[in-house]
This record gives structure tokens, C-alpha cells and sequence, in this order.
């Protein structure tokens, strides 16, 4: 990691951390001076990106976030069989406008099924979702048709809204642009990397800018500097008031959080604080 | 020396070292490190000093203004407030009164 990746590293993180922005372009400036004087590893001299950050909050605190809003998703007592077994069993979760909540557990204990039944795609054997508000969903694979163009994907997207289709298309590849994607290639989807088509799913999941967005481990296959914008976008997401689900089953990330629901058998299926994990990757 | 014990001793006086360094004149945090180190007081790291300077700035001790060098990039100087030249009155002398028995403690006991 070179002096440049360093201090993005840094921005990212102050922002993850809601260092009022002003404060953080300031921070980032006077350690990127500082290096250029005096060279040096920024590992060394600051240390990790993560720690200084912590650092920085400790020293000047953070801008108050933007209270959560209105509650937009609430799921209730959602309990789900497949034959006898049963892999949800009285999970609760609320989401309010503003907040990120985080889905995890072990694999195969129905995080996906948890959010399918969210989404609306599958019915619960008890329990009740209320949703207010457009909903997005991205799921973990498939929803981009094979022979289109990432553009024809957005026309298609644009035209359930009604939006003409070049609005659509700027709309869409904006989006993109904000996973460091160029999306206007006349590549169809079928060509495209794992990577790629998911930046594209998750594109199309954002593209009516939804209220509640429900987000199925979108990043399977991104490398480390589309991770990085993607958690950056979900922060701007939530900044500007959407309700966030996102089954993830990266604990490291739950310091970005603000609601965690454990899926795991064993424990009772409710949301609790999120753990802190120390800023480790 | 060991250095866990020095950072130590750092964590507690930094903020005042550098209240001193500044009450004789404005500075830059690179400028600051390099003093602190031709003083012999060691090699100070960006990730030790800046989060005092910030603490400083935000308690209002110091007020801070960006400014073009004469030559090179632009800098973040630092400059004492009057808060800071009594914050400095006070934590300097308890210091001193704190480090002068000190001294004469050790010191009898190294020469002994």
C-alpha cells in the first residue's frame, strides 16, 4: 500500500466513522503535507489507517449522525420450515430511515431465506413483514440477463419507473461510477466477470432510489478497492435516509453498523448492539 | 531506552512541549516533530503528534490557519491562544514542581 492508497484508506475510514467531513478533509491534508516533507512510511508514521482514524475520533469526536427516521422495515416473529426442519425461528428486525443493519450467522442457518421473505419472494410460515416505502433487493447471484448490455439492463430498470431512456442510462452508469465501474461498454452481462456483474446487480438495486435496500452478500467477487466504495456507498446511502439490510458474514465489518441481527441457532434471533471489532481486516 | 516506558512519559508531557515550542512562535506539525527530536527528546511519529495538535485545537488551546510555504506545500500552522498561553503557565509549572523531586530522587539513588 503506497502513500496514496494510505491516506484513501484514511478518508474512507474517517468517514465510516462520521468525522465531520470538513474536519476529515483537513486531517487527510495535513498528514498527506506531513509525509511529503518528511517522507517515510505512512505505516510507520501514522500507523495502520484504521487506528489513526480511531486516533482522530478520540481527539476531535465525530459529527452527531442523522437520527435514525421513520421505521421502514419491520419484520416480526418470521419463523420458516423447509419440510421439518426449521431454519428461521422467530427472528425480529427494525429498520429505521438512516440505519444499516447487519444480517449474520453461519451458513445455511437462513440469512438469504430471512431476506427473500423481506423482500417479498417467499412467504413466511409465520410472522409478518411491513414495509414502507419503493424497496431494492440484490440478490447473491442471477437477476442480470445474459445477453443485454449494462445499459439495455438500466433502459429495462428505467422503464418500470417510466424514465426515458437516456435519463436511465446516466442514472445507471452514475451509479456504477460509484464502484469505480465504467459501465457503458457494449459488453453483454454473460461476458462480464463475477465481479462485475454483481457491481452491475447491486447498480440495478439502488437505480429507484429505494427506501428500504436489501442487499444479499452483493460483493462476492469485488476486489479490495470495490469493497472499500462499497461499503463508502452504503454510508452515503444511509446518510441520505435509506434503510439498509445486508447479509454479510464478515464480522469485521459490524463496526460500520448500526443494527446486527444474529441468525444463529442457539441464540435468540434478536437484534443487538453491534460489536465493535477494532478496526482489524 | 526502553521505548514502551518513553512513550509513556511522552503521553503524559507532549501537549505541553508543544504548547512550549509554540508560545515562542507559530509552527507546522513536521516543523514541530523535527524541533522535539533536535531537542533530544526522540523521534516523534505523525500518528503521536497530530492527535495532540487536533486535541489542542479543539480545546482551544491552539487555533490553526492553512497557509502557503514560501516554498512547498501548503502547511497547517499552529498558533497559541490565550487560553493556551495559561494552559501552559499552569501545566508546565506542575511539571516542574512534579519533576524537580523526581529528579532528586533518582538522581541520588543513580550516584549513590
Amino acid at each position: 500500500m503506497n502513500a496514496d492508497d494510505w491516506l484513501r484508506t484514511l478518508t474512507v475510514e474517517l468517514h465510516h466513522r462520521r468525522v465531520a467531513a470538513d474536519a476529515a478533509r483537513h486531517v487527510v491534508a495535513e498528514a498527506a503535507t506531513h509525509l511529503r516533507e518528511g517522507g517515510g512510511d505512512p505505516w510507520v508514521v501514522f500507523g495502520p489507517p484504521q487506528q489513526y482514524a480511531g486516533a482522530v475520533v478520540e481527539s476531535i469526536g465525530t459529527a452527531p449522525g442523522p437520527r435514525p427516521g421513520p421505521v421502514r422495515l419491520h419484520a416480526e416473529g418470521i419463523t420458516k420450515r423447509y419440510g421439518r426442519r426449521t431454519v428461521l425461528r422467530d427472528a425480529t428486525l427494525t429498520v429505521r430511515a438512516g440505519q444499516i443493519a447487519a444480517v449474520v450467522g453461519a451458513n445455511g442457518c437462513g440469512k438469504s431465506t430471512f431476506l427473500r421473505i423481506c423482500a417479498g419472494l417467499m412467504s413466511p410460515d409465520a410472522g409478518s413483514v411491513t414495509v414502507s416505502g419503493r424497496l431494492g433487493y440484490c440478490p447473491q447471484a442471477g437477476g442480470t440477463a445474459d445477453f443485454l448490455f449494462a445499459d439495455e439492463h438500466f433502459v429495462l430498470i428505467g422503464a418500470g419507473q417510466g424514465v426515458t431512456r437516456g435519463a436511465a442510462r446516466r442514472a445507471g452508469r452514475g451509479a456504477a461510477r460509484q464502484l469505480g465501474w465504467e459501465a457503458g461498454g457494449e459488453v453483454q452481462a454473460r461476458h462480464l466477470s463475477g465481479g462485475t456483474r454483481q457491481k452491475l446487480n447491486l447498480t440495478m438495486s439502488t437505480l429507484n432510489t429505494p427506501d428500504v435496500l436489501l442487499l444479499d452478500e452483493p460483493y462476492q467477487g469485488f476486489d479490495q478497492g470495490t469493497y472499500v466504495n462499497f461499503w463508502d456507498q452504503l454510508s452515503r446511502l444511509r446518510d441520505t435516509g435509506t434503510a439498509i439490510v445486508v447479509v454479510t458474514h464478515l464480522l469485521n465489518q459490524l463496526d460500520r453498523v448500526d443494527l446486527v441481527l444474529d441468525l444463529t441457532p442457539a441464540q435468540v434471533a434478536r437484534g443487538h448492539a453491534p460489536v465493535p471489532q477494532g478496526g482489524h481486516r | 531506552m526502553d521505548s514502551d516506558r518513553r512513550g509513556q512519559w511522552l503521553r503524559g508531557v507532549l501537549d505541553i512541549c508543544v504548547l512550549a515550542l509554540l508560545a515562542d512562535r507559530e509552527s507546522y506539525g513536521y516543523q514541530l516533530a523535527q524541533a522535539l527530536d533536535a531537542a533530544g527528546v526522540g523521534p516523534i511519529q505523525g500518528g503521536t503528534l497530530y492527535p495532540v495538535l487536533l486535541r489542542l485545537q479543539k480545546t482551544g488551546l491552539v487555533c490553526a490557519q492553512w497557509r502557503e510555504g514560501n516554498a512547498g506545500p501548503a502547511r497547517k500552522y499552529y498558533r497559541l491562544t490565550d487560553d493556551g498561553y495559561a494552559a501552559l503557565r499552569t501545566g508546565g509549572n506542575a511539571w516542574l514542581t512534579f519533576v524537580q523531586p523526581v529528579n532528586d530522587i533518582v538522581t541520588k539513588g543513580v550516584t549513590r
